[in-house]
Parts: structure tokens; C-alpha cells; sequence
């Protein structure tokens, strides 16, 4: 190797392709193309494990600093079970919507589903901008949620027909527009009964029109790659009312 | 065993139940690490507030991923350490191109009111192995390898911080690594 080294291909082949990735030195568009190899090719995610490993000791050099209260209870809402019913605060009048959502679902399980969102939003969130509103389709065509969400970030999901999970669970996905949207998952929903879901902070950046919301079936407890799986069984881009 | 092997173990068991769904022991890692890795971001955003947003996304990344976690492949700080870097330089490859043009030491600045419940070292024979390699390196090979790991910096910017071509700068991370796998393996 020369003093000076112009390449981007380095003599050294994957082994220092994969150190450079662990040191961070590259640019954020070769980045993404390593971030690829390393989630299909298990041999090169080997040497980018041997690197993480072996240069992680430097980060004993860095001094702890305790991350602020408050961050903790934001990781605890992201990573939130579904809240049942009782905890949502909506008093009376969501013990009748409920009530009335039982009734509704053999012949208007969607407008009762609808109702049901902007009542929450109608009643908790009215300082907010109008919320965003989806109708998630299954296949077939059937309305399989409805969800609102509001300009901070509150969501409030509500499934609009009869819908089973078997064993698996259900995973509520963003999916943010632009061509670099991977999903970014927003927890675990109930199939039976409304969720109200906290919007993480850094997401509500990509709660915008057209922007859509997934829900997938996954392993009990959720998607363990952070990606969703391949069963998608209800998805709806989000409208301004 | 010696207290860094039992933290260790006693981590790993708690990523383990992590995989199983367990938010009692996403608590745990979080309170033995999240000192660490607070540091790890701060270090390399150099902006709380960001850091902040990075810590929660490693802590909701921990709990999808706890079950790609291999022990016998790595120590579960070097995991948590690695995704909390690779999130915190994400997002400073993200964020407006180098908004951070001062250097470095400023980052010292930061308030160190970390609880010193818990030491977080790897074990003591792996730093040993990796000083003596870096020893064996050119002085300002070793010195810029340390620093790009630090401070989540491109090669652009290392060059320009040493002001040095951005050639000659590939060049010595190169040369460095490759001495470095080879003395690390051995």
C-alpha cells in the first residue's frame, strides 16, 4: 500500500472494509451499503463482530454520564404492552363507545371504529392540530383498523372488524415516506380492543400525510429484527381529515 | 470468578431474559449500562438532547435484538457498546453535514454525574491484548484509530483535523487495521 490510498475498495478486502465500518470512518451512503452486507452475509458480519469485540476496550476510555431521569420512562412507553381498556382515560363516554363498538361491529364496525378515534381525540387531545387519520385495509379490501393520530405524537388504534392473532402478536409499523423509509415499529396492538399508543419522540417527525401505518403478525413479543415480518395483514396511508 | 466476569454473566443472563420478553430485565441492563452508553453518544453527538433521542433508540433496539445477542461471540458490553455507536453515528451522518467543527476536547466538558455503581470494563486481558497491538503500530496510526472509535468521525474529517490529503489519511487506517488484525488474532 502506498502513503497515499485513493480507493475505496482497500487492499486488506473484507477485514478492513469491516473495521472501517466499526470505526465509523466512512460516509453515510457506503454506511447503509455495509449496513446491507452485514444483515445478508453472515461470514462478513463475522469480521464485523471480531472488530466490535476486539476495539470495543477503547470505550473504557469514555467516562459514564448518567443519562437524565426522564429517559427511561420515554424507553418504557416505546417498548409498551398494549394499554387495556380501563387505563384509557376516557371516563363514561368511552365505556358507551365501547359498549356501542360491540353492537356496531355486525353492520358499522368502521364508522364505530372512526367514532371511537375522534371521540378519544375530541375529548383528551383538543389543544392538538386535527389529527391524522388512516383506515388500514386487509386484503381483500376489508377495513381492518382505524387510527388517529395527533400532531404530539398520541395514538389511538381501533380495530373495525373481528380480527384473531392466534398465537402470534400484532406489530403497529410507521412507515415514513421518502425512499429510505424502513419501517419503524410503534409496539405491540391488541386485535380485539382499542390501543392507545405514545408516538416515540423521534418518530413523530415522520408522522406526516402519506406516510403509512402497518400492523404484522409476529412472534409473541414482538419483532425481534426490527423489521416487520412478512405477514402484513392490514396497511393505510395516513389523511388529513 | 471475579466481579468483571460476574458482570458480565450477570448481564448476558439479563439479555437473555430480555429476548424472552422480560421488561423487568430491560431495566437492569439499563440501569448496569445506560451511564456507558450515554457517555458512548455523548461523546460523539456532542449534543445531549441527541444523545438522549439515541439512547432510547439503542434501549428499544436492545429489546427487539436481545435475541441476536451471542455470548460466545461477544461480552454484552462490546454489544451494547457497538449498537449504541452505530446508532449515535447514524445520526450524526444524518444530522446537517458536520454541524460539529470544534475539536474533540470539548466534549470533556460534560458533566460527569454518573452513578459509580457498576464498572463496565471488558475484561482486562482483551484491553491489554488490543494496547499492546496499538504499540506495535506507527504512533499516528494507533492515534487516529483511537480517535475515528471515539468520536464517530469520517476520514474527511479526521484528514482534515490532522491536515493531512484525504488519501494519506485512508492510507494510515488502512495500514493500521491491517496490522492490528494481524497482531489482534495472533
Amino acid at each position: 500500500m502506498s502513503e497515499t490510498d485513493h480507493s475505496d475498495t482497500p487492499e486488506g478486502g473484507d477485514p478492513i472494509v469491516a473495521g472501517e465500518f466499526v470505526l465509523g470512518v466512512i460516509e453515510a451512503s457506503e454506511r447503509s451499503t455495509v449496513a446491507q452486507r452485514i444483515e445478508r452475509e453472515p461470514e462478513f458480519a463475522s469480521e464485523i463482530a471480531f472488530w466490535e469485540e476486539r476495539l470495543g476496550s477503547f470505550a473504557d476510555e469514555v467516562k459514564p454520564v448518567a443519562p437524565p431521569e426522564a429517559a427511561w420512562s420515554r424507553i418504557e412507553a416505546a417498548i409498551a404492552a398494549p394499554v387495556r381498556s380501563p387505563a384509557l382515560a376516557f371516563g363514561s363516554l368511552w365505556q358507551n363507545l365501547f359498549f356501542w363498538r360491540i353492537v356496531g361491529l355486525g353492520s358499522s364496525g368502521l364508522a364505530t371504529a372512526c367514532l371511537i378515534a375522534l371521540a378519544y381525540f375530541g375529548t383528551v387531545a383538543a389543544p392538538e392540530r386535527a389529527p391524522l387519520l388512516a383506515t388500514l385495509g386487509q386484503q381483500g379490501g376489508q377495513p381492518g383498523f382505524v387510527a388517529a393520530i395527533g400532531s404530539g405524537g398520541s395514538l389511538v388504534i381501533v380495530p373495525a372488524s373481528l380480527l384473531t392473532a392466534n398465537q402470534k402478536s400484532m406489530e403497529l409499523w410507521l412507515i415514513p415516506t421518502g425512499t429510505q423509509a424502513r419501517p419503524r415499529s410503534l409496539g405491540l396492538i391488541a386485535p380485539s380492543q382499542p390501543v392507545r399508543i405514545t408516538v416515540p419522540p423521534n418518530l413523530v417527525p415522520f408522522v406526516t400525510p402519506d406516510a403509512s401505518l402497518a400492523v404484522s403478525l409476529e412472534e409473541p413479543g414482538g419483532s425481534r429484527t426490527g423489521a416487520p415480518s412478512n405477514d402484513i395483514i392490514a396497511v393505510g396511508k395516513l389523511t388529513n381529515l | 470468578m471475579d466481579a468483571i466476569a460476574a458482570n458480565r454473566s450477570q448481564l448476558a443472563a439479563a439479555l437473555a431474559r430480555v429476548a424472552a420478553g422480560d421488561r423487568a430485565a430491560l431495566r437492569i441492563v439499563y440501569q448496569d449500562t445506560s451511564a456507558k452508553l450515554f457517555g458512548v453518544c455523548l461523546r460523539i453527538l456532542n449534543d445531549r438532547g441527541e444523545a438522549e433521542d439515541v439512547l432510547q433508540d439503542v434501549y428499544v433496539t436492545v429489546w427487539r435484538k436481545a435475541g441476536s445477542f451471542d455470548p460466545a461471540r461477544a461480552s454484552p458490553i462490546t454489544w451494547l457498546v457497538a449498537i449504541a455507536r452505530n446508532r449515535a453515528i447514524d445520526r450524526l451522518r444524518a444530522s446537517a453535514a458536520s454541524r460539529r467543527s470544534e475539536p474533540i476536547e470539548s466534549a470533556e466538558d460534560v458533566r460527569d454525574d454518573a452513578p459509580a455503581a457498576l464498572e463496565l470494563v471488558v475484561a482486562a486481558e482483551q484491553r491489554e491484548r488490543l494496547k499492546t497491538c496499538l504499540g506495535e503500530l506507527e504512533e499516528r496510526h494507533s492515534a487516529v484509530i483511537r480517535s475515528a472509535f471515539l468520536d464517530g468521525v469520517t476520514y474527511e474529517q479526521l484528514a482534515q483535523r490532522m491536515e493531512v490529503p484525504l488519501g494519506t489519511m485512508k492510507s494510515w487506517i488502512r495500514r493500521g487495521l491491517m496490522k492490528l488484525r494481524t497482531c489482534l488474532e495472533r
